[in-house]
């Protein structure tokens, strides 16, 4: 270790704060994102037991506010999302074969200002004023100071805004981690699909949160600080709110779904034993979805008012989508179409996704119709219809995603009966509580409302789907028992555990070790693992000889400069300037320490990996 | 891996892209500046949308002078141009120019720092206030938002000046330098805007 | 990792000074832009609408020249950074237009 800089290597609690590797950084956005998603869950089901029957009183009207706000904005920000963040972080870097991500601090710190966000945000439930309660899109007038008092709507603006933070770090990083870091021969054809929409979502993230960024500032300065951004009787214009809240909104919606259709790529392709039908057609449709994205906002506001002609431009531009939509399901079709199917449980929540996005995607274009959304808006025909792409698309995409790189990201394969119960308990359960919405739309059941009356016919409907969202509780509560029972066996899975494992994180051992690759492999062309295996060698090609291994510094300061956001968040919300200036100081510090000391990081060296048993 | 940019003890041409962290750090600040592109783009969209809201508040023909803002702008545009003989001088290898043109740069964002103050401060008395109409709280937050990314840029690259003379000029100091110049160049582009936007559009009408 | 091998061997290969000049000729455009901007509005002659392309004209040309030299934009390897703004520029475009035509209605 001639030039290797002494670093002090944390263990335990301290090595989790520290850290900079991707993999770790995947594992705390996994736990976090999981807890989240657990307490919006449970919010959902608090909401489904409220309406299992007309007049129902199991929660105020107030509270039931209170928890839809919250379990939209918890299942969009704080659940979803970082559970994508868990799987790029995991599986990215090792699928372009590089050895780190390209920011590995900033890595950190987007992780960390995501959490003191999301844990900002639900402590407004312990608040005298109670949580947010506009609703997770915020809409003024409902959302100013006259309609909300109290300090619920301050910890949905600030809490955001300190997540949204961590979220476009997180994009650019992904960026450029893409661009630069690629394995000699991993050309952009050559990426493995959840890579390019790890790709498109990123860039989608980079141009879509700064408006997100500036709709925040200007209500938490209409709130905090008396300015007239959305207040009619000073000038102000609600409607402008709306319009800059879905121009973020609605690429959210693809940055969500696009890692998910990259998920259901490999899976599909994987467990079929063939090729991805139509690569380059994928890839294509992927960067369309993500441009006509940013083109479709207003659909979302077709009862504004917006004129005859914006409405039935927007009308075609969302139709459009259907297009690049469409060729992604076909091609997933005929990548199953003749393969030799395995039915692991990936592959089911896989397939199972399949028709489920389908159906989210028609009902998507019959709202997609202006006239014909006069009738929908507002009622749980929309409530059935995003919950079908988000939890019938995204959240069947990510549990599938977990099942497959389970073994990869922990080194123990999840028991594939439990995963299986999991499935189809969840699967049922989605189905039963979400596909009689439709029709409570149709008959006239309006969305966001706490109760409704006996004899209007939605009685029967609603009690299915309570049934059904406690069936999804189930579901998740056997994941988790799966998690439990997998922790406990010992660490012994394959590198290949799938055996037919394509791309090039099954070429290395699971789970990973810090450098990823002890060797930058040599790609040689799509599917790179396949290939090799197809030409009859062992494992990838080495593309560099054995040397020592330069790895950045562990660091603490990602977490204080988020721990300084937090507080500077709180300061600011009750005008306390003493400790906005403790937090603002706190970051700023953290930020001049990390100009001026220099992180050279550390080698590993060759012996090193021969020890850990690094096969040549 | 700077070590190795220094095998033959003098810096390459270009010393921002010799290493990989290097090339990095200009691509994700690249990126970062067409996010930053949006940002403004976006307060930019809401000011227009709200600038003729002026209720009983002054009127920007009433507001604005224009001697002032020419003045500004002279001032950030020359910090501009002398950001740009920095990388010159950085690409020279010459510390000593380097760290010359920065400090006049940081001096020049200073100046346009203190106009600026001085020029709220005169619309604040003259009854603009920032919670006047939604015309006023717009204007304040766009302006505001780019003399916060000024001020920023102004501790930034004195921070840096600090390090250059501590540290010299490096593969690590280089980047930071270049990214700091890049940073620079778009406070200037985004004030383009606003003068042409906010100021000469409001004086026309 | 691999490539700074090459990079570090080739410092003197491309190791052209290139002069102030062309910046000095940027920023006395900038300048001239920026004066023909501020002199249309101050004659105060003119239709508002016309000024109004004009300035935005003067103002898109000034960043033009400043992003493109000053930023180095024009040179080989910013692929990726013409990308990036564009992609900003194509969302501001989209919310001007909103800003512009359907917040009052």
């Amino acid at each position: 270790m001639a030039h290797a800089h002494a670093v002090k290597r944390y263990s335990g609690l301290m090595d989790w704060l520290t850290t900079v590797d991707h993999k770790k950084i995947g594992i705390l956005y996994l736990i976090s994102g999981g807890f989240f998603f657990l307490i919006g869950g449970l919010e959902a089901i608090l909401i489904r037991i409220q309406l299992w029957k007309p007049m129902n009183d199991f929660v105020s009207p107030d509270t039931y506010n209170e928890l839809l706000t919250m379990h939209g904005t918890t299942m969009i920000f704080l659940a979803a999302m970082p559970i994508i963040f868990a799987l790029m972080n995991a599986i990215v870097p090792l699928q372009i074969g590089a050895r780190d991500v390209a920011f590995p601090f900033l890595n950190s710190l987007g992780f960390w200002t995501f959490f003191f966000g999301g844990v900002l945000l639900n402590i407004s439930w312990f608040t005298s004023t109670g949580a947010p309660a506009a609703g997770w899109t915020s809409y003024v007038p409902l959302a100013s100071p006259m309609y909300s008092e109290g300090q619920g709507v301050d910890f949905y603006v600030i809490g955001l805004q300190i997540s949204g933070l961590g979220t476009l770090v997180g994009g650019i990083n992904f960026l450029v981690t893409i661009i630069n870091m690629r394995a000699p021969g991993m050309s952009f054809m050559r990426m493995p699909m959840f890579t390019w929409t790890a790709f498109i979502t990123s860039a989608l993230i980079l141009f879509a949160f700064p408006a997100l960024t500036v709709g925040l500032v200007a209500l938490m300065f209409d709130r905090l600080f008396d300015g007239n951004f959305f207040d009619p009787s000073s000038g102000g214009n609600v409607v402008l709110w709306e319009h800059i809240f879905w121009i973020f909104g609605h690429p959210e919606v693809y940055i969500l779904i696009l890692p998910a259709f990259g998920i259901i790529s490999e899976i599909v392709s994987t467990f079929s034993r063939k090729r991805l039908f139509g690569y380059s057609s994928m890839v294509f449709a992927t960067v369309l979805i993500g441009f006509l994205g940013f083109m479709v906002w207003a659909h979302h506001m077709f009862t504004t008012g917006l004129g005859p002609v914006a409405n039935s431009l927007f009308s075609i531009a969302t139709m459009l989508i259907a297009v690049p939509t469409g060729i992604k399901i076909f091609n997933w079709l005929f990548t199953l179409w003749g393969g030799s199917i395995t039915f692991t449980s990936a592959n089911l929540f896989a397939i199972g996704f399949i028709p489920t996005f389908v159906m989210g995607g028609v009902t998507g274009v019959m709202l997609a119709a202006a006239p014909a959304d006069f009738q929908y808006h507002d009622s749980y025909f929309v409530v059935a219809h995003f919950h079908y792409v988000i939890v019938g698309g995204l959240v069947l995409g990510l549990f599938a995603g977990l099942h497959y790189w389970w073994p990869k990201m922990f080194g123990r394969m999840l028991n594939e009966g439990l995963a299986k119960l999991t499935f189809w308990t969840f699967y049922i359960g989605f189905h039963l509580t979400f596909f009689v919405q439709h029709f409570l739309g149709l008959i006239g059941m309006p969305r966001r409302v706490y109760t409704y009356l006996d004899g209007q016919g939605f009685n029967g409907m609603n009690l299915v789907s309570t049934v059904g969202a406690i069936l999804m509780g189930i579901g998740t509560i056997v994941f988790l028992i799966n998690v439990a029972v997998t922790a406990a066996k010992p660490k012994n899975a394959p590198a290949d555990p799938w055996v037919d494992g394509r791309t090039l994180e099954w070429s290395i051992p699971s789970p990973a070790p810090e450098y990823n690759f002890a060797q930058t492999p040599l790609v040689r062309g799509y599917d790179a693992l396949w290939k090799e295996k197809m030409d009859g060698n062992k494992g990838m090609t080495p593309a560099e000889p054995l040397g020592p291994i330069h790895m950045p510094s562990p660091s603490i300061l990602p977490f204080f400069m988020s721990l300084g956001l937090f507080i500077m968040g709180f300061g600011l919300m009750y005008h306390q300037w003493i400790f906005t200036g403790i937090g603002a100081a706190l970051t700023f510090g953290c930020m001049f320490l990390r100009s001026v000391y220099d992180d050279h990081g550390f080698h590993i060296d060759p012996d090193e990996l021969k020890d850990k048993g690094v096969k040549a | 891996m700077s070590e190795l940019s220094h095998v033959d003890g003098q810096l390459p041409h270009e010393p921002e892209k010799a290493t990989l962290e290097g090339r990095n750090k200009v691509l994700g600040f690249w990126l970062f500046l067409g996010g930053e592109v949006v940002l403004f783009g976006t307060l930019f969209s809401v000011y227009l949308a709200l600038r003729d809201q002026i209720l009983d508040g002054p009127t920007p023909q009433e507001l604005f002078s224009l001697p002032l803002v020419a003045i500004a702008t002279l001032i950030l545009l020359t910090s501009s141009l002398t950001s740009v003989f920095a990388i010159q001088a950085m690409h020279r290898n010459n510390r000593t120019a380097l760290i010359n043109w920065l400090i006049v740069t940081v001096i020049l964002g200073f100046g346009f720092l203190g106009l600026e103050i001085y020029e709220f401060m005169h619309y604040a008395h003259m009854g603009h206030e920032f919670s006047t109409s939604a015309f006023s709280t717009s204007f304040y937050t766009l302006v505001g938002f780019h003399g916060a990314h000024v001020a920023f840029g102004v501790l930034w690259i004195s921070l840096l000046i600090a390090q250059l003379f501590k540290k010299g000029l490096t593969v690590v100091t280089a980047p930071k330098v270049y990214v700091a110049g890049l940073y620079w160049h778009f406070v200037d582009v985004v004030w383009v805007f606003i003068f042409s936007v906010v100021y000469l559009m409001g004086k026309v009408g | 990792m691999a490539d700074n091998h090459a990079t570090a061997s080739e410092p003197k290969r491309r190791h052209r000074v290139e002069g102030p000049k062309k910046h000095i000729i940027s920023f006395i455009f900038s300048i001239v832009l920026t004066a023909i901007a501020f002199a249309l509005v101050m004659s105060g002659e003119m239709n508002t609408m016309f000024i109004y392309i004009m300035l935005i004209a003067m103002a898109v040309g000034q960043v033009f020249i400043q992003m493109a030299f000053w930023m180095h934009m024009k040179d080989r390897g910013h692929m990726y950074s013409i990308i990036g703004i564009i992609s900003g520029v194509f969302v501001v475009f989209t919310m001007v237009i909103m800003a512009l035509y359907w917040v009052w209605w």
